[in-house]
């Protein structure tokens, strides 16, 4: 090989890994490079929210520093102190993602986890609501650093977002190192929300199952507010009538509950809990007559309701003859 | 051992005697939990695998120095998803814990090394 030839094929054969270390790098932060070419639709290309609470952290207890900081922005009053007993764990040190989601809830905020989507974390900021993230801050190959931070903001021209984070009050970072050091937790993020908001990105399907999660804790009004809020924006949830309507009906106000149970029939005419509940509530109501043709309706139900509807109808029967 | 499983027994027959007055109370209206999605596929719901997952998670808890009474509320406001996530696998999950600074201090250290031993003349 000629010297001009060997420098070639050298020069060509560093281009080659000048281009598989690009795509290296590009495959280690995807999202990043996904956003260049679709910025989610209708999202400001910066936002920030100032007026979020900083609160610096104790050692090991990022836990409960960032979660105190996404509790006091949606209106509670509550410490870090407050919250190491009901997140932190001192022998390990540190604070479990289950044990985030639960503390919320307690407060009557609704934890939501965010789908493991960049998009999703931008539009959330956009919305105003700051998301607590878990990133692995070691350095991978050396030692994993697991870390909560709260994201308050983002400009992307300057290509940087906005964290809470440990000692730091804004913390900068560029996109691509909040990826690197985010989706080593499979993108894990959260917002907790008053019961009469809801996320931008939150779905029917995994919202109401949240607030069922905040019902078993909270106050049963919180409940109520978060339920009704979630049927406005999703008017056809099966999930939140049913819900409502038996936070109702636990609190006496069969009005109510029939009104709401007569929505979501007219939405699911063959729901047979909806059916069976409307029918019981009627029936409390004194009017059994109606309250029997509902459960007629019914017909042969799925076994797993067989026994309730069964119930009902019998109950729905002895009232009737014992005005006789 | 005998008397973590006794002690683990003993809750669960108590949290369960406590639950039956409230299955009478509800009339024949039908759960909420049987069309909420999620819950709904939780087919372990007021089982005794549940139920045992819960004291062994607060256990667990408890063991690693939270003490007895929030161990339990901790628990409690977990969804039965999240307790089974949890059940005898607490030491092997990711902990959040560290602030940044130590990190910051290795990355300069690792540059300032490769400078060192690489590029120096």
């Amino acid at each position: 090989m000629t010297p001009a030839a060997s420098y070639r094929s050298a020069r060509l054969l560093a281009g080659a890994f000048f281009l598989a270390a690009l795509a290296g790098c590009a495959g280690l932060v995807p999202q990043t490079m996904a956003l260049r070419d679709a910025w989610p639709e209708g999202v400001p290309g910066r936002s920030e929210m100032p007026d979020v609470a900083f609160f610096p952290q104790e050692e090991y207890q990022c836990g409960p520093a960032a979660l105190a900081t996404d509790l006091v922005s949606t209106g509670v009053k509550v410490s870090p102190e407050d919250l190491v007993s009901k997140v932190y764990i001192p022998d390990r040190q540190g604070s479990l993602q289950a044990e985030m989601l639960a503390a919320p809830r307690q407060y009557n905020r609704v934890a939501y986890r965010l789908e493991p989507s960049f998009p999703d974390l931008i539009r959330e900021i956009a919305a105003g609501n700051p998301v607590v993230i878990l990133q692995d801050i070691g350095l991978g190959f050396l030692n994993t650093k697991w870390h909560y931070a709260v994201v308050v903001g983002y400009d992307y021209p300057e290509g940087e977002l906005y964290l809470r984070s440990g000692q730091k009050k804004r913390d900068k970072t560029p996109f691509t190192i909040l990826e690197y050091t985010w989706r080593k937790s499979n993108y894990w993020a959260m917002v907790a929300m008053p019961p009469d908001r809801i996320p931008v990105t939150a779905t029917e399907a995994t919202y109401v199952p949240a607030i069922a999660a905040m019902e078993r804790v909270g106050d049963k009004e919180a409940a109520i507010t978060a339920y009704k809020t979630a049927l406005e924006r999703w008017p056809d949830s099966l999930g939140a009538s049913v819900a409502l309507a038996n936070l109702y009906y636990a609190q006496g106000k069969l009005k109510d509950t029939e009104a709401t149970l007569r929505r979501a029939s007219e939405r699911h005419p063959e729901s047979v809990v909806v059916l069976n509940n409307l029918a019981q509530t009627l029936s409390d109501d004194g009017r059994d007559a109606e309250a029997l043709s509902l459960i007629e309706k019914a017909g042969q139900p799925d076994p797993k309701y067989a026994a309730a509807v069964a119930e009902t109808r019998a109950l729905i029967v002895q009232r009737m003859e014992k005005k006789k | 051992m005998k008397s973590s499983l006794k002690r683990v027994l003993c809750s669960f027959l108590v949290i369960a005697m406590a639950m039956l007055p409230f299955q009478y109370g509800q009339a024949a209206m039908i759960g909420s939990d049987a069309v909420i999605a999620s819950a709904a596929s939780q087919a372990d719901r007021n089982t005794v695998a549940n139920f045992l997952n819960r004291a062994e998670t607060a256990t667990q808890l408890q063991a690693l120095g939270v003490d007895a009474k929030s161990a339990k509320e901790r628990v409690n406001a977990m969804t039965d998803a999240e307790v089974a996530s949890l059940a005898g696998k607490i030491n092997s999950m990711p902990v959040g814990a560290d602030s940044g600074a130590g990190t910051l201090i290795l990355v300069l250290l690792i540059v300032w090394a490769v400078w060192y031993f690489a590029f120096r003349r």
